[in-house]
Order: C-alpha cells, then sequence, then structure tokens
C-alpha cells in the first residue's frame, strides 16, 4: 500500500523549481557544486600531474635505453652499482615522502575535518538532516518535519527527489533494506554504500542551485542502471517554501496502516 | 665426476622409466611439464570465453539495445541477440570471475609454475608429483562446473566478480548458476591449494646443489612468494564460499541483513573476508609476472639485473604488505575512520618496493644492448602498462579521491591495467619466452610482432577509455550507462573504447595462427638455448626430456651472467649458465649486488 505517499510524490514532482539537470561538458571532472569539492579536485589534479611527470620520466628512461644501443653495442657488465642503487632508492624516497607524504597528510585533514565529520557539520544550527532508504531499484529520502523526529506522521516522504538549500550542510544517513547500493553524487563528490543493517553517514554543502544526478554506483541487481535520483539544490527561501508545502501534503497523505511507509530511524551520532 | 651432492640429490631423484601408454603420457600424467602444459590449454580455452564475454560488455557500452552481431542469434535466442540487463550482469560477473580464476591464473600459475619450477632450480620433478595431478584435474572440475553453471535456466552468476552478499544470496540472485560458480571457486581454490603446498615445497626441498635463495632467478621468487600467498589466503576465500552456500540453499543468515533477516548477519563480514583474499589475489596474480620480467629483461637487454637483491627485498616486502592493505576496497563501506586511514598508509606504503621494482627493471636495461625479439617487446609492453596500472592505484588508495572515483569505470581502468596489463601481458611474455623450451619449436617472430602491436596500443587505449570515462565520474557495470545526463557526453568515447577494444580481440588471432601452426605444423627446431639465456632450464634439451636433466646440475652462479667480459674471454659467448662449470672462472657479479 505505498500509493498514498507516491500519489503525494506525484504532485511534489510538478512542482519542481530547479531547472532540468544539464548534460557535462568534455572529458573531464563533472562540475563541481559543492563547498568542499575542491578539496579532491586539487588532489586529484596534483596527483596527475606528479604521476604523469613519474611517468615521463621513466618512460624517457626506458626509451632512450632501448634507443642508443644498436643490436651490436655490447652491454655494460653492471649489476648495480652503489651509485646507481642510491640513485634509485633517492628517487623512490623522494616520491614517497613528496607525493605519498602529501596525499597522506591532505587526505587526513580533508576525512578528519570535512568528509568525515558529522559532528562538525551537525553543529551547524542550519544543518540539514535527510534519512535516505536505499532498495531495489530506488532512493526513498525522509525529512524529519517540524517535530525533529523521524517516523513520525509529519515526516516528508520522497521518491527519487532529494532536495537541500545551499549554503547549509546536509547530513544524510543512509541505510537499505535489500542489497548494497552506494549513493553517488558525482557533482557534490560524495558516496557512500547503503548497507542493509546498518546505517551510514554522508556530508556536503552544495551552493550552486540547479538539478544534479543520484546514481548508484554498486551493482544492485539487473537494474542498477536505472537507480538514478535527483538532487534538487534550491535557494533557502525556495528550500523553506517547498517544506513548507510538502510538510502539509505529507500530513495529509499520512496512512497509519500502511506499515511499508513507517520506516526510519532515530538521528544517530556517527 | 659428480660431487657428493650431486649424488645424493639423484639418489633422493632417481631417474624413472618415462611412462609408454597414451593415457599415462598425455592425460593422467605426473610429468610436471606434461601439467604445465594441460594447465596452459585449460586456461587458453578460458582465455576466449573471457575475451568473448569482454566483447559483449564493449557491444553493450557502445551499441546499448542493439543486437548482438555474429553470436547474437546463437548465444541469446530469447531476447532476439540483445543483451538484456540481467544478461548483462551475468556476462560482466563471468567476465571477470572466468579471467581471474580460470585463465590467466591457470596460465600463470599453473602453467609457468608446474611447467618451470623444476627445471628452473634444477630437480627432476616437482615434491609431490601425484598431488600435482589431482590439482589438474580438481581445477577441470571447476571449469566443469563454470560451463554448467551456463547452461542453468536463469544462467550463471550474476552478481558481480566479488560477489557481495545479499546480491549474491538467494535474495538476489536466485539461480541455482550462482551456486554452481561459488562451489566452481571453492573447487578450483581446492587446486590452487595443491598446487601451492607443491610449490613452495619443491622450492624449500629440491633446488639443485649451489642453488642459493640469492641465486634463484626471479621467476622463481616470484611463483614461490606467489604459492605462498596462496597457501595461506585462498582458503579464507574458501570459507567464505561455504558461509555464503550456506546462507543460500541451508537457511543460514551469515551474511544477510535488513529487512529479510532484521537480527541477520553482517553483509560487511564477507567483504572482510574476500579482500583479505582479493587484495594478496592481486599480488598473486602480478608477482609471478614480475618474476619473469626480471628474467626476460635482463636476457634480452644483455645485462645481468640491476640490483637483485633489491628487487628480491621489494618481492617478500610485497608479499608481506599485501595481506595488511585490503581495507581501501572498502573505504565507503562506513568503515571506522581510524581504520581506513590505517589501510591508507599502508597502501601507500606498498607503492615502495613496487616502485623499487619497476625501476630496477628500468635500470636493468638502461646502459644494455636490447634486442628487441617478441618476448622482449612484450616484456618492455608490460612494464609500461602496469607503470600505468600502478601509477593510477595511487589515486584509488587514497580516501578522499576514492570518495569520487570509487566504483567508477577509473577503478576498471585501473586494475586492468595491472590485472590484464600486467598479468595477462606478463604471462605472454613468459609464452613467448619458454615457448621454445616447451614445444621445442620457435614461434613466427613477425607475427608475434604483429600481436604484440595488437596488444599494446589496443590495451593502451581500451583500459586509457575507461580511465577517461571514470575521471568523468561513469560508474562500472552500468547496463546503460547513457540513462545518466552527465555521463551522456561520453557516448562516443565509450564507442571509440570498444572500436578499439575490438580491434585488440581481432589481434589475438595472430596469436591463435602463430601458436596452433608451430605447435601442429612445421617449425624450425628451437635448439637447447634458443635466445642465450643463462637459467637452468636452457641447459637441457627443448623440450626437456621425461627426467629434465640426466645429471643433477651443480649451480655455481646467479642467475644473470651476462655480458661479462672475463666469460666472453674464457668462451668466446657473452654470457654463462648457472650451471656451466668454466675454468679460471672469475668470482661472478650477476645477483651478487
Amino acid at each position: 500500500m505505498r500509493r498514498i505517499p507516491f500519489a503525494a510524490l506525484s504532485i511534489l514532482a510538478a512542482s519542481r523549481a530547479g531547472a532540468a539537470v544539464l548534460p557535462e561538458r568534455g572529458f573531464g571532472l563533472p562540475r563541481d557544486v559543492s563547498l568542499d569539492g575542491r578539496h579532491i579536485d586539487s588532489l586529484i589534479h596534483f596527483t596527475l600531474i606528479a604521476i604523469a611527470l613519474i611517468f615521463a620520466v621513466v618512460l624517457a628512461m626506458l626509451v632512450w635505453s632501448v634507443a642508443r644501443r644498436g643490436r651490436c653495442a655490447s652491454a655494460a657488465y653492471d649489476p648495480g652499482s652503489r651509485r646507481s642503487v642510491f640513485l634509485l632508492l633517492g628517487g623512490v624516497a623522494a616520491i614517497s615522502v613528496v607525493v605519498d607524504g602529501t596525499l597522506f597528510v591532505r587526505t587526513l585533514e580533508d576525512m578528519n575535518g570535512i568528509f568525515w565529520n558529522f559532528s562538525g557539520a551537525e553543529a551547524n544550527p542550519a544543518a540539514v538532516r535527510i534519512e535516505v532508504n536505499a532498495h531495489q531499484w530506488a532512493w526513498t529520502a525522509r525529512y524529519a518535519g517540524p517535530d525533529g523526529k523521524f517516523n513520525t506522521p509529519d515526516d516528508i516522504v520522497t521518491l527519487n527527489d532529494i532536495r537541500v538549500p545551499t549554503g547549509a550542510p546536509v547530513v544524510i544517513q543512509i541505510a537499505s533494506t535489500d542489497v548494497i547500493h552506494s549513493f553517488y553524487v558525482p557533482n557534490l563528490r560524495v558516496k557512500r554504500d547503503a548497507m542493509p543493517g546498518m546505517v551510514n553517514g554522508l556530508t556536503f554543502q552544495a551552493q550552486v542551485p540547479g538539478e544534479y544526478e543520484i546514481g548508484c554506483a554498486q551493482h544492485c541487481g539487473p537494474n542498477h542502471y536505472k537507480m538514478r535520483g535527483i538532487l534538487t539544490v534550491l535557494s533557502p527561501e525556495q528550500y523553506r517554501d517547498w517544506l513548507a508545502t510538502a510538510g502539509a501534503i505529507a500530513l495529509r497523505a499520512y496512512d497509519p496502516d500502511d506499515a511499508s511507509a513507517h520506516w526510519g530511524w532515530e538521528w544517530r551520532s556517527l | 665426476m659428480s660431487t657428493p651432492a650431486q649424488r645424493l640429490y639423484e639418489e633422493l631423484q632417481p631417474i624413472h622409466p618415462p611412462p609408454t601408454s597414451f593415457w599415462k603420457k598425455y592425460v593422467f600424467s605426473i610429468d610436471h611439464k606434461v601439467i604445465g602444459k594441460q594447465f596452459l590449454w585449460a586456461g587458453l580455452v578460458f582465455l576466449l570465453v573471457g575475451g568473448v564475454l569482454a566483447m559483449m560488455i564493449r557491444w553493450q557500452w557502445a551499441f546499448p539495445y542493439r543486437k548482438l552481431p555474429v553470436l547474437g542469434d546463437l548465444l541469446l535466442p530469447d531476447s532476439g541477440g540483445v543483451i538484456s540487463p540481467a544478461t548483462y550482469q551475468a556476462v560482466f560477473t563471468m567476465h571477470g570471475l572466468i579471467m581471474i580464476f580460470f585463465a590467466v591464473t591457470p596460465v600463470l600459475i599453473g602453467a609457468f609454475g608446474n611447467f618451470l619450477i623444476p627445471l628452473m632450480i634444477g630437480a627432476r620433478d616437482m615434491a609431490f608429483p601425484k598431488l600435482n595431478m589431482y590439482s589438474f584435474w580438481t581445477f577441470l572440475v571447476s571449469q566443469g562446473l563454470v560451463i554448467a553453471a551456463f547452461l542453468t535456466e536463469l544462467g550463471p552468476a550474476g552478481a558481480g566478480w566479488t560477489t557481495y552478499p545479499p546480491l549474491s544470496t538467494r535474495i538476489g540472485t536466485p539461480g541455482i548458476g550462482q551456486s554452481l560458480v561459488i562451489l566452481a571457486l571453492f573447487v578450483t581454490g581446492v587446486s590452487s591449494t595443491m598446487g601451492a603446498v607443491n610449490y613452495v615445497t619443491t622450492v624449500i626441498r629440491l633446488r639443485a646443489p649451489g642453488m642459493t635463495y640469492m641465486r634463484l632467478p626471479l621467476t622463481m621468487w616470484g611463483l614461490w612468494l606467489t604459492a605462498i600467498l596462496n597457501a595461506i589466503f585462498i582458503p579464507v576465500l574458501g570459507s567464505a564460499g561455504i558461509l555464503l552456500l550456506l546462507d543460500r540453499h541451508f537457511g543460514t543468515q551469515f551474511f544477510i541483513a535488513g529487512a529479510a533477516a532484521p537480527r541477520g548477519g553482517d553483509p560487511i563480514l564477507f567483504q572482510h573476508l574476500f579482500w583479505i583474499f582479493g587484495h594478496p589475489e592481486v599480488y598473486i596474480m602480478i608477482l609471478p609476472a614480475w618474476g619473469i620480467l626480471g628474467d626476460v629483461i635482463p636476457t634480452f637487454a644483455r645485462k645481468p639485473h640491476h640490483w637483485y637483491r633489491g628487487t628480491v627485498a621489494s618481492m617478500v616486502t610485497v608479499t608481506v604488505l599485501s595481506a595488511v592493505v585490503y581495507g581501501h576496497h572498502m573505504f565507503v563501506t562506513g568503515m571506522s575512520p581510524l581504520l581506513g586511514e590505517g589501510f591508507m598508509l599502508f597502501t601507500l606504503l606498498i607503492s615502495a618496493p613496487s616502485m623499487i621494482i619497476v625501476l630496477n627493471l628500468v635500470f636493468t636495461v638502461w646502459g644494455g644492448s636490447p634486442r628487441l625479439d617478441t618476448p622482449m617487446l612484450f616484456g618492455l609492453g608490460t612494464l609500461v602498462l602496469f607503470g600505468i596500472g600502478g601509477l593510477t592505484g595511487l589515486l584509488l588508495g587514497d580516501i578522499s579521491m576514492d570518495l569520487y572515483l570509487h566504483d567508477t569505470m577509473f577503478v576498471v581502468g585501473h586494475f586492468h591495467f595491472t590485472m590484464a596489463a600486467g598479468s595477462f601481458v606478463g604471462a605472454m611474455t613468459g609464452l613467448y619466452f619458454w615457448f621454445p623450451k616447451m614445444f621445442g619449436k620457435r614461434l613466427d617472430e613477425r607475427l608475434g610482432k604483429i600481436h604484440f602491436w595488437f596488444t599494446f596500443v589496443g590495451l593502451l587505449f581500451v583500459f586509457g577509455g575507461q580511465l577517461l570515462a571514470g575521471y568523468a565520474g561513469q560508474q562500472r557495470r552500468l547496463f546503460d550507462p547513457f540513462q545518466y545526463t552527465f555521463i551522456q557526453g561520453l557516448r562516443s568515447l565509450n564507442r571509440w573504447t570498444s572500436y578499439f577494444a575490438f580491434a585488440l580481440f581481432l589481434g589475438q588471432l595472430a596469436f591463435v595462427v602463430n601458436f596452433f601452426r608451430t605447435v601442429f605444423g612445421e617449425a624450425p627446431a628451437a635448439g637447447e638455448n634458443a635466445w642465450g639465456a643463462t637459467t637452468l632450464e636452457w641447459a637441457t634439451a627443448s623440450p626437456p626430456p621425461f627426467h629434465n636433466f640426466d645429471e643433477i646440475p651443480v649451480v655455481v652462479r646467479g642467475p644473470h651472467e651476462l655480458s661479462n667480459p672475463e666469460v666472453a674471454r674464457l668462451t668466446g659467448r657473452d654470457f654463462a649458465g648457472q650451471g656451466e662449470p668454466l675454468a679460471g672462472a672469475p668470482a661472478p657479479a650477476g645477483g651478487e649486488a
């Protein structure tokens, strides 16, 4: 008996405010519309440049050593000298310290400070809390409504349609009812598995209004490819309006007998 | 004229008369060389199956919903030759499992391990020849189970090669095919374990007199360390498989949670078990390839391996570390941040010994006199392709970048550069190198070079295309990626990648023709030592007699005594075999640095 809340959803869908999802241009990273995605992007660019340099130098050595000697030239009887071994170890040590060291330190900062810092995000009074229940093959989202509690009659429940305001941290707690899914929004640079029997968290802050795609990143059955949702980023005012309208519809559409609509868990600190 | 040590080894390994009946000679053989070739054939047949499946995936990404040409009507009569979502998930699942467990593993470890270990360490056979035979026949049973899975009503496995529950329980894949494939993995694990025990024992017990660990050819180091990893970690996969089968058929709930089992088990437990095996498995497949390169590249550069001890130490370090990096496959599962960061640290650390191994190979070519015969081309090609695979791994072993790149095509491109390019092209390097020893004839060089260029360029562009698609965010395992608006701009990229894949597949014809024509037709004889190589197997006939060596050799030097001017003065050659005594020979340097 899911029909009633879904009927409400179709009304909501009709009132969608943002523009349609835009295709990405070119082959590069998708547009970053989040506050913190740039940390990931700059790390990716740093690593790509570093590995391109390493690859170019090593490839040049290889090509040069193949090209400079003909078949007749005799090879050096050289199983490695102290000098060449030091040179090699020095190169490896330099790469390890500079590249691996940078990655390690910056990632610790990023993860502990931003992407896995749920308490930090929730400390903001404007933080938006959403529970997402993944199932074959859709994303159901739940907003707590005015009482601030999940799984109560005033909850707003949506299907494949998550709306968030700009400028406020969003914290999503996610679980699955059947198999493993993975919540992935390329434009926000976030990804988190939805695990049956477990509640996982993810956080982001969106900056640019518009519609973006939610994809499933974990193979979850034949229709894995169809598990697509829309994340709509609204201005704070639009978001407030939508929340009020949706809340009113949700209260009217609430069906106490529809057990399948009564999922949701007490908000956890992760 | 034999030494006391030699007499001891002769007593331990007496020469047995070769079998005379057809069955004992070619079918139920206990001769490691025959078993090696049996693994080779079995692996090559499944390589073709895995390759056809790969072409189906590429067809789907280039032309979704269009009828599969050539094979469509034959393989998919119910859907009019079009790949359906259910077929597609079976296709990519079986492509992964077949390539890893039933194609590359038997060639790289089964064929080379069996054929080479006794020959390269100077033994007459494996420590347990009968166990060796059982290992092959068990493997054949597992391949039979895979074929049986294809014939079941709901088709073979469809939960991805990683077989994550609950999708791989009957909740997600109700067909018996999935169970048969899990069983096949268990049975092939039994085969690998038998092989591993045999390899480990043989290398420890049967090395010829003088063959110290620091004189072992690098191929032996690679295969030996691989066997150790197999013996330790394959049983973990086996137990995970049994628990999964119990979940599927006996009502247990080890890995089931969610609505189907509110008080159920833990799906993540399976991932831990799978990747404790699965990440060493990556090294299980790359260590033999590294070893092969470590012997092939010096031979064709005509120069001793650069810093042999450094490579050996790095291979041992990688083997040890391989067990503590597996968590990087699970960064987005919700693991404790501290645990994730620990796994990231070890993952970054393991890049150092891997770099040493690769750079040692580059330094070996540096200052050498490279001869670009087919095995060398494949060796250098492996080095370049594996280099890309290793370097792109840096982005995935790092948690914040993995947040974006996890489960995208970038991962697919990365592990294909390591496993498909590193392991598969590494195996091809070995095959071209040891083919003269295995079959006593020479492969055609021209066809070999055509095969190389198709393979190298093909792999470069196919997996490079996958890296690009993943960088733009395209998830892996999508039946129709273009459902997503943000992927729609990648349509031509996916199509071009597929064209390169088709060319890559067709290019393998050059190998098939070359291989069959040489094995079954007329071809120039290879002679004892086809490449001027130094290791022991080149000091006996090609193909070697049933007992390998008329007299157990005494090893007097390291594995790569090449271009030593003193050797040239004494023999007129630029190399000296490991077991070749030279009057007034200088202290050998190869392998002693």
